[in-house]
């Protein structure tokens, strides 16, 4: 992942894909990820997104009734990430 | 080929887009649901979402997440009874009941619940005032098919339905014969919970199913386990599907249902036309037959496709073994796991044939039977 980019984690997968759905249809950039547990021990998948948009996107999922954990502003560890590493970035 | 007429059992033939989607699932999609974040799982995860769409979509649900899957309408209602009346109170039910909502209702009537059974007229059909007579201050729950797998009889479930949202009082539906070809709206219905099934009317495989919670209701989990959420907790999750959701679900099933209902709710209204029109002209048909007797309501309006028929003094595995063997027509003998609903009709303990339409059957299909039925009752003479 990149070094600084918006996370945002759910308490179950059929929220997940249902936030993708709706930031999707929104126009927004969403992808599901695997859930990054030094954030959030809870659902496998978590949903990648412009942390620039926090504020829309959040009023977004309360609007469509998705429920969500919570929008994280995510740092990687200071190094290159493993998938960096590995795919030569 | 054969003359299937047993959709009330399940339906058949599914739609090519059903076993495709499986086919898919099974070599593309697999992973758990929901459990790992590798994009295996996720796919699987977009799969079930898929189906709990479509199933909200078909059934006038706002959101997904409220559609909860087990593996058929049978365990759905158990999530439901066993849910709301293990403390005891008082339920009503009506006089046609399948087994899986009367078996856990005399089940918990042994264990202190009070059970009022509401009887239904000749042909099958509840009167609303009935129930309204029934309900007192520790009524907990009304309980009712939306149509009788044994007669057709299609219940005035909105009507129902407004009387318990007037008492207060938590409606649950059996949509086990009508999702999928009669019409349910949870809001326009006053429906709380509905039970369904993914293998009868909505065209999916077998181990579907579930039940769908209206906004602002809740039950207890009847399983508790592993959910893939809230890992960090011993504890079952509070919030829905999860909490309904132990284990791992049949996922490759739910891949099927989703293309089921895509189909189904696309040709909705031109199926259930043609429906309502076989039924009449089956109807017409068995008037004309002499020996034959029709039960449950002869109005296609009335009737969700379902209809059982004696053969003079035959017994009805007899019947049902001459149009297998002789004529090709598959239907269902006996009490078909509805002994209320046959001493209802009058047709306890000796049952009837049953035959049930669904989206596949042709004219020429009722045409065969009916000349089939006319040659038994000759003969049965």
């Amino acid at each position: 992942m990149d070094e600084n980019c918006g996370i945002i984690t759910f308490y179950s997968s059929s929220h997940a894909v249902h936030a993708e759905k709706v930031l999707k249809s929104a126009g927004y950039l969403a992808e599901l990820v695997p859930g990054p547990k030094d954030i959030s021990p809870n659902c496998g998948v978590a949903l990648r997104y412009d942390y620039e948009n926090t504020d829309k996107v959040k009023e977004l999922l309360e609007q469509k009734g998705v429920a969500y954990e919570a929008c994280h502003l995510y740092r990687a560890p200071q190094r290159k990430s493993l998938l960096d590493l590995l795919l030569g970035r | 080929m054969p003359v299937y007429l047993d959709n009330a059992a399940t339906s058949w033939p599914k739609h090519p887009d059903v076993f495709a989607a499986m086919a898919r699932f099974m070599q593309e999609d697999a992973g758990n649901p929901g459990r790992s974040g590798h994009s295996m799982s996720v796919a699987a995860a977009r799969t079930v979402f898929a189906a709990r769409e479509a199933v909200a979509s078909i059934v006038g649900a706002q959101s997904p997440e409220r559609v909860v899957f087990t593996k058929n309408a049978t365990e759905a209602l158990n999530v439901i009874l066993f849910g709301l009346l293990t403390n005891g109170g008082h339920v009503i039910t009506s006089s046609v009941e399948h087994n899986a909502v009367m078996r856990p209702l005399r089940y918990l009537e042994r264990q202190g619940v009070r059970l009022s059974v509401v009887v239904c007229d000749g042909r099958g059909l509840l009167d609303p005032d009935d129930i309204r007579r029934a309900v007192s201050p520790e009524t907990k729950l009304i309980i009712l098919t939306h149509a009788s797998n044994v007669c057709g009889a299609i219940q005035p479930i909105a009507a129902v339905g407004r009387i318990a949202r007037e008492y207060g009082v938590p409606f649950a539906v059996d949509a086990a014969q009508t999702a999928g070809s009669e019409p349910i709206n949870i809001a326009q219905d006053y429906i709380d919970f509905l039970a369904f099934t993914g293998h009868k009317g909505l065209g999916g495989p077998q181990g579907t199913g579930g039940l769908v919670l209206a906004e602002d209701r809740d039950l207890p989990p009847l399983l508790h386990g592993g959910t893939g959420s809230l890992s960090d907790s011993e504890y079952q999750p509070e919030f829905l599907p999860d909490k309904l959701e132990s284990g791992t679900l049949n996922a490759v099933g739910l891949a099927g249902l989703a293309a089921a209902v895509k189909v189904t709710a696309a040709r909705f209204d031109v199926l259930r036309q043609r429906k309502k029109e076989l039924l009449a002209t089956f109807f017409d048909g068995l008037a004309a037959v002499p020996g034959v007797k029709t039960y449950g309501p002869i109005n296609p309006e009335q009737n969700a496709g379902v209809v059982s028929i004696t053969i003079r003094d035959r017994v009805s595995s007899e019947v049902g073994l001459a149009l297998d063997r002789v004529f090709g027509i598959l239907t269902r003998t006996g009490l078909h796991c509805a002994p209320a609903a046959h001493k209802t009709l009058g047709t306890f303990p000796q049952g009837t044939v049953r035959l049930s339409l669904g989206a596949s059957t042709t004219s020429q299909e009722i045409t065969t039977a009916l000349e089939a039925i006319s040659r038994i009752a000759d003969m049965a003479g």
